[in-house]
Parts: C-alpha cells; sequence; structure tokens
C-alpha cells in the first residue's frame, strides 16, 4: 500500500521506492530506505505526513511521499 | 607543508553547522559567492594554539550526490584538495539518520573527523552515546559536542589536531562489504582507473556509478573505452542502485552504532508546542503570531540603531546653517545634505529592521521553529514554487521591505530566495502604510476601506502574476519538489556566536547597501537639482516632456515626480506633492521631502483641489506598488549578489505600478 494511505499510529516498514533519481537521493538520505521502519504521527490532508523513523521526526508532502510503497505492521 | 591548515565544514541543513562556523570564526568571517555560482560561500578564519586555521563552510546538502549546485560545489572543493581535513557534522539526537553524509563520506581520501553536536539534546531525549566505540569502528576522531557549550570546544579542537596529524580517514573497509551485496558493484569497481577523480576512491566512484550519478558517469564515460561504459549502463539498468545503496549506507550506519547506543526508547510523540503547530486549525494562526511577536520583540534591538538614524536626519538643518554661516558654496552644502547625510540617515533607520529581523530569524532558526514554519505554510507556498520558510520575509515585509530581504536569508536556494524577495515587494511597507490610508481617506471618506481591502486583493494578484513570471526561470523543476525535511527537535539558542553573527550580517549588509543608496541618492540628486541658478532641472524637463504619456497612467507631471520619489522613500512621496502644488521650488521640493520635511498645512486642500478622485486613485496604486525604496533595493542586491536581477525585479515593479495605476485611474473614470 502507499505510505498516504496510513492512518495516525500505524507502523509500516518501507517496501519500495519510485521516482526520479533526485527524489531516491533525498528520501533514501533522510533514512527511508526499503526495510525501515516508520510510524505514521500526523496525516493531515493539505499538510505534509509526519513520519518517525531512525530517530527522526520527519515531514514528508504529501504528493511527494505517493512514491513511497510500505507494508503495514501490526502496531 | 604550509603552516595555515584548512578545514573544510560538511553537514547535512540543520546539523548546527552555521553555529560552529560562527563560534569559532566569531567575526573573522566573509561572506561571498562560490565562483560562478549563485551558491552563497562563507570562509573564516581563527588560531589555536598558535596555529592558524582557515575554516571553509560548505554548502548545507543532505548527501553528496550530484542534483544540486550545492552538492557539486561540496564535492569540488573537497576534489581540488584545498582542504587538509573535513569537518563532517552529525546530530546526536538524530543519529542514525544524520550519519548519512558520513556514510557518504566514507571512500573519500581527504583526512577527516567527525563532531556530533547537539549532545545536549541527545542528553535530554534520554540517549547515551558512546563515542569510544563509534570510533573505533570509524577509525577516525569522534567527540560528542554542544555548540552552544563553552567547555566543549576544548575536545574540539584535540580531535582537529588529531585529525590533521594522523591524517585519519574512515575505515570504509565494512561499508564496502555491504555494497559488494548490490549486483554489479565488484564488477563496475574492477572497470575504475585509480585517480579518477582525486581524493576519491574507485569504492566511492563505483558506488556514485551505480547511485546514477551524473557527473560520475560522464567521467567515467570519457574515462573508459565504451564496451566498458556499456557494460556499467547495463548494470545500472538492472538494479534500482540508488535504493539499494542507500539501504547499504544505513545497513553500515547500524553497523557502527551497535553497542554505542544506550537509549531509553520512549514512546515517540509530538511536544506540547508541537502539537499545536501541526494542529490542522491553529497551527497557521500559531505560526503566525509567533512569527509577530518574535518581529515586536526585534523593534527593541532595533530601537537604537533607528534612533542614530534619525538623529542623523536631524542634523541636516543645522548642518546647513552651519554651511550657510561658514560661506560654504550652494552646491556644496547640497551634496553634503541631500547625498551624503539623507543617505545615511535612511540606512540607519533601515538598518535597524535588518539588524532586528536577522537576529529574530537567526533565533527561530537555531531554537528550532524554522522548521515548523515550513512545515505549516508547505502547501500554501508551494503554490508558488517557494518553500514555506518564505511566509516569513513576507510578514516582515508589511512593516519593512528591506528587513523582507534581509530575512530571506533564511531561504537555502537561490531561485527561491531571489523569487521570495521579488514577490515581498509587492507586499505594502510601513512606509506605504503610513501614505495610504490618509491619502484614501482623504478623497474617499469611508471608502477609504474599501481602497485598502482593494490593495491588499491586487497585492495577492501581483504575487501570484509575479511568481508565474519569475518562477518559470528561477525556480527549476528539480527545486518544485515538495517538503522532504527532518523536524529538528528544539534546542537552546548560543547568544554569544548567534549576537556575533547577526553583527557581522548587520555590518556587511552596512557597507554593501551604503555603496548602492550612495550612488541612487547622488544620481537622483544630480537629475534634481538646478546647476545653472533660474534653470529648471532634468527631472522637471523629463516629467514636463512625457506628460502626455503619464497622463494615460492617470498622473500629471507633478504626481508623476512625486511617483518618482517614492521609489526613493515612500515617505517623500507627499512632501514632494506639497510642495509641487504649492508652487514651490522644484528642487527645494525635493531636497525638503525626502528628509521627511515638513508637508504643508493645507495638503489635504490643495490636493482635493487639483487632483481628480480618479488620479488619487491611481497614484495610490502607482506608489504602493512601485519600488519600495532605495535602500530595499540596496538589500535585495546584497542578498541576491545578482545586479542583472536586482534591476530586473526593480524595472518590473516600476513598470508594473504604472500600469496597475492606468488600470485603476480607467476604472476610476469610469465610476466617477
Amino acid at each position: 500500500m502507499k505510505l498516504t494511505e496510513l492512518k495516525e499510529n500505524n507502523t509500516a516498514v518501507v517496501a519500495g521506492l519510485n521516482g526520479d533519481d533526485r527524489f531516491i537521493s533525498r528520501i533514501t538520505s533522510i533514512g527511508l530506505t526499503p526495510g525501515s521502519r516508520l510510524r505514521v504521527i500526523k496525516n493531515d490532508k493539505n499538510r505534509p505526513m509526519l513520519v518517525y523513523s531512525r530517530d527522526t521526526m520527519i515531514a514528508l508532502n504529501q504528493k511527494e511521499c505517493s512514491g513511497i510503497e510500505v507494508t503495514e505492521v501490526g502496531a | 607543508m604550509s603552516e595555515i591548515v584548512t578545514i573544510a565544514l560538511l553537514g547535512q541543513p540543520n546539523s548546527g553547522k552555521s553555529t560552529l562556523f560562527n563560534a569559532l570564526t566569531g567575526l573573522r568571517q566573509h561572506v561571498g559567492n562560490w565562483p560562478g555560482k549563485t551558491v552563497e560561500k562563507k570562509d573564516g578564519s581563527f588560531s589555536h594554539n598558535g596555529k592558524i586555521y582557515d575554516i571553509v563552510d560548505l554548502p548545507g546538502s543532505y548527501s553528496l550526490s550530484a542534483n544540486s549546485d550545492e552538492e557539486v560545489i561540496t564535492r569540488d572543493f573537497i576534489a581540488s584538495g584545498r582542504a587538509d581535513v573535513v569537518c563532517i557534522l552529525a546530530d546526536s539526537s538524530q543519529l542514525e539518520r544524520s550519519l548519512f553524509m558520513t556514510a557518504d563520506y566514507a571512500g573519500i581520501t581527504v583526512p577527516s573527523f567527525l563532531v556530533l553536536n547537539m549532545a545536549d539534546v541527545a542528553r535530554e531525549k534520554g540517549k547515551n552515546i558512546d563515542v569510544n566505540v563509534i570510533e573505533k569502528n570509524l577509525g577516525i576522531p569522534v567527540i560528542l559536542f554542544s555548540a552552544n557549550d563553552k567547555k566543549g570546544y576544548e575536545p574540539f579542537y584535540k580531535a582537529l589536531e588529531r585529525a590533521v596529524t594522523d591524517k585519519s580517514i574512515i575505515d570504509a573497509s565494512s561499508l564496502e562489504q555491504e555494497y559488494a551485496g548490490i549486483n554489479g558493484y565488484n564488477e563496475i569497481k574492477e572497470m575504475v582507473p585509480d585517480g579518477l577523480i582525486s581524493g576519491y576512491s574507485p569504492m566511492w566512484i563505483a558506488i556514485k556509478a551505480l547511485e546514477n550519478d551524473p557527473v560520475v558517469i560522464e567521467k567515467l564515460k570519457t574515462g573508459l573505452d565504451p564496451e566498458k561504459t556499456e557494460k556499467i549502463d547495463s548494470f545500472r539498468k538492472s538494479v534500482q542502485g540508488a535504493v539499494e545503496a542507500g539501504g547499504a549506507k544505513f545497513a553500515w550506519i547500524d553497523s557502527v552504532l551497535s553497542g554505542a547506543v544506550n537509549e531509553k526508547n520512549e514512546n515517540i510523540t509530538l511536544s506540547k508546542l508541537d502539537r499545536i503547530y501541526t494542529n490542522k486549525t491553529w497551527g497557521k494562526p500559531a505560526v503566525v503570531l509567533t512569527i509577530l511577536i518574535g518581529l515586536i520583540l526585534s523593534f527593541i534591538p532595533a530601537l537604537p540603531l533607528m534612533g542614530v538614524g534619525m538623529g542623523i536626519a536631524a542634523l541636516k538643518a543645522p548642518i546647513g546653517e552651519w554651511l550657510i554661516s561658514a560661506g560654504c558654496p550652494d552646491i556644496l552644502i547640497a551634496i553634503i545634505n541631500s547625498v551624503i547625510i539623507q543617505s545615511f540617515a535612511y540606512i540607519f533607520q533601515m538598518l535597524g529592521f535588518v539588524f532586528g529581523v536577522t537576529l529574530v530569524f537567526g533565533l527561530l532558526e537555531e531554537i528550532g521553529i524554522m522548521a515548523r514554519v515550513s512545515y505549516v505554510f508547505d502547501n500554501t507556498m508551494g503554490k508558488l514554487g517557494l518553500q514555506g520558510k518564505s511566509v516569513m520575509p513576507f510578514l516582515v515585509s508589511f512593516g519593512c521591505t528591506m528587513g523582507g530581504a534581509a530575512g530571506s536569508r533564511v531561504i537555502e536556494n537561490w531561485g527561491q530566495k531571489v523569487l521570495t524577495i521579488a514577490l515581498a515587494w509587492a507586499v505594502p511597507c510601513g512606509a506605504a502604510w503610513s501614505v495610504v490610508p490618509m491619502l484614501s481617506t482623504l478623497f474617499f471618506g469611508p471608502g477609504a476601506v474599501l481602497v485598502i481591502v482593494a490593495i491588499l486583493l491586487t497585492m495577492i494578484l501581483h504575487m501570484w502574476i509575479t511568481a508565474k513570471i519569475f518562477g518559470r526561470n528561477l525556480i527549476t523543476q528539480e527545486n518544485r519538489y515538495g517538503m522532504i525535511m527532518e523536524m529538528p527537535p528544539y534546542h537552546k539558542p548560543k547568544w554569544g556566536a548567534l549576537l556575533r553573527y547577526v553583527l557581522g550580517r548587520t555590518k556587511d549588509t552596512f557597507i554593501r547597501v551604503t555603496r548602492v543608496v550612495l550612488v541612487v541618492c547622488t544620481v537622483f540628486w544630480l537629475l534634481s537639482y538646478s546647476f545653472v541658478s533660474g534653470s529648471d532641472p532634468i527631472l522637471y524637463k523629463i516629467g514636463m516632456a512625457i506628460e502626455p504619456v503619464t497622463k494615460i497612467f492617470g498622473l500629471n507631471w507633478k504626481l508623476f515626480m512625486a511617483f518618482v520619489a517614492s521609489s526613493i522613500g515612500k515617505e517623500g512621496a507627499l512632501g514632494v506633492i506639497s510642495a509641487l502644488f504649492n508652487g514651490g521650488n522644484f528642487y527645494g521640493a525635493f531636497s525638503d521631502a525626502m528628509s521627511g520635511g515638513a508637508v504643508a498645512a493645507d495638503l489635504n486642500n490643495t490636493l482635493l483641489t487639483n487632483v481628480t478622485k480618479p488620479e488619487a486613485l491611481a497614484f495610490i496604486f502607482a506608489i504602493t506598488f512601485n519600488m519600495p525604496c532605495v535602500v530595499a533595493l540596496a538589500a535585495t542586491y546584497q542578498e541576491i549578489h545578482s545586479v542583472k536581477w536586482t534591476a530586473k525585479i526593480a524595472i518590473y515593479y516600476t513598470l508594473g505600478a504604472l500600469v496597475l495605476a492606468a488600470v485603476v485611474y480607467h476604472i476610476g473614470i469610469l465610476i466617477w
């Protein structure tokens, strides 16, 4: 499923990344590589998503993170 | 070996790089541009134990890929061999993620050491970090550090000295084992010729090739025969190299950190403040309120400087009298009063804004609030092709456009910075607000409210159109990306370093702005001074000659002259009108008006009898959306370092204001 489909407090593991080189470079450098675990802190419409992963609170523009595939894991 | 050691500071944005740089160099720093690039370059120097160190602050970037000017500059600087040692910064409170830069650096053969900044924040988060373990795993000096803790600097200097004497290089053998698992890595590495890019190991080059790094691939193409290049291409196509390489880097980071970090794994929640800022309804008002409070507070440190400016302006009359009594020629008095004293009076008054805004914005950035501003306004500003942060210069510009321009320095990307300033000019500044409501009330009575609403709507439209016109050239597609950014934890500012930085910046602004303002004021004075007594100044002749044209905009020559004066300073516009309509001497009118001189008591009557309603409306719009003032022009140049773009923006606004005047004038004619 897409990262954006997750709800607040869902936990998931990154399954795949799709996008151009620049996007891949940016998203991996911030730590969202396949296999990394994340938790959704906030997912409001018209606001960047807030996810917590690798020690870090990350803000992600909704459009940008449509290229992030995740697998939800039991919270 | 040279006596001076050159250090390059490498770190992601928000890693505390500027704080460290400012703390080390103090006022011994220089801000300029990287040659041929629009990226800001900061360098400085300091001495320790009798040794002199030059320090270069590399542009902040998230990795060492080649996707932006910042990254390419960083890589080229390292390859140039000018740095003796690279100081890599990471954020201890977000250790795992922020070590990515270190992982990306591994394989570069320029000596380095690692500074784990923000140790105080990590400690507060309940995180214990054993640097000895990390140091053993990396093979370079590693220290825990808080840029805002004075005691932390001794270990910093020690680590620096160790890195320089030992020429310590990151042990990348275990990282290479991770890379080796990626299909094609070993084969490509075999093909990389030695010394392809100086300072970069074959390992580094091979992995960048797999990451589709355009610069590295180009180098490989020119250095290898086509057969090998083809082979590399086929490997690149077979894997998602950048994704796998990213995974390998983080796997390595995990191994480097294993046994080094002891953390109370608390459930992560948003702090109280963040719950307000990220609230759907209250986030925006809360951010705007925070900025406004900051701006109000910024007046406190700004007031003394503004006072100096007013003091200088007040000197005009006594100095003038003294010069006359000393028998000084008129022209000299005019130069001293209209050009020199006038310029410095302007500059000091606005410098107060620059000082206050730089301090407050710097503070908000250091504490971590700036990142929240970006978050809250990401969507809104994204529509203009800007970052969320751009909202701050816009708000400041309601007070002073020069402050807005100075505040735009929090925007790292040059194109976005230029566009932000270009749009900030459309925001009516304090001076406009001191003139517009008064004129509107005079002509339109209660209708003034409508005029002000119309001005605000026009402002929004103006910004939108300007963003379309300038955005095409300024914001490349790659910068139209939405936000992908970490939210740094809040932390305490380092006041000493911050103040030194603000003072340095204010000084820089003062020097550069003075040059521009003196030039513009001189030109303006030359045009408005009667060199032969009894003859008319050039500006007057031009004004008369083009009156048939300016009439189209609803401006007769007197109003047009006031419009011209408003590009120098909006406060002056009323004075010019007052003097011209009262049949005053043309030059005297300008000179007095520009120094904020007295507006004739019967100005209201003069205006009402001489100016029609449509003309008044045209004039109000013309001065509101004209170039804000000469000091704002200078500040814009100071921030964007480009004569071409400063001129473009200035011409665009001058013409734009006239077009707007024409539009409202003709609407006005239809109404009245």
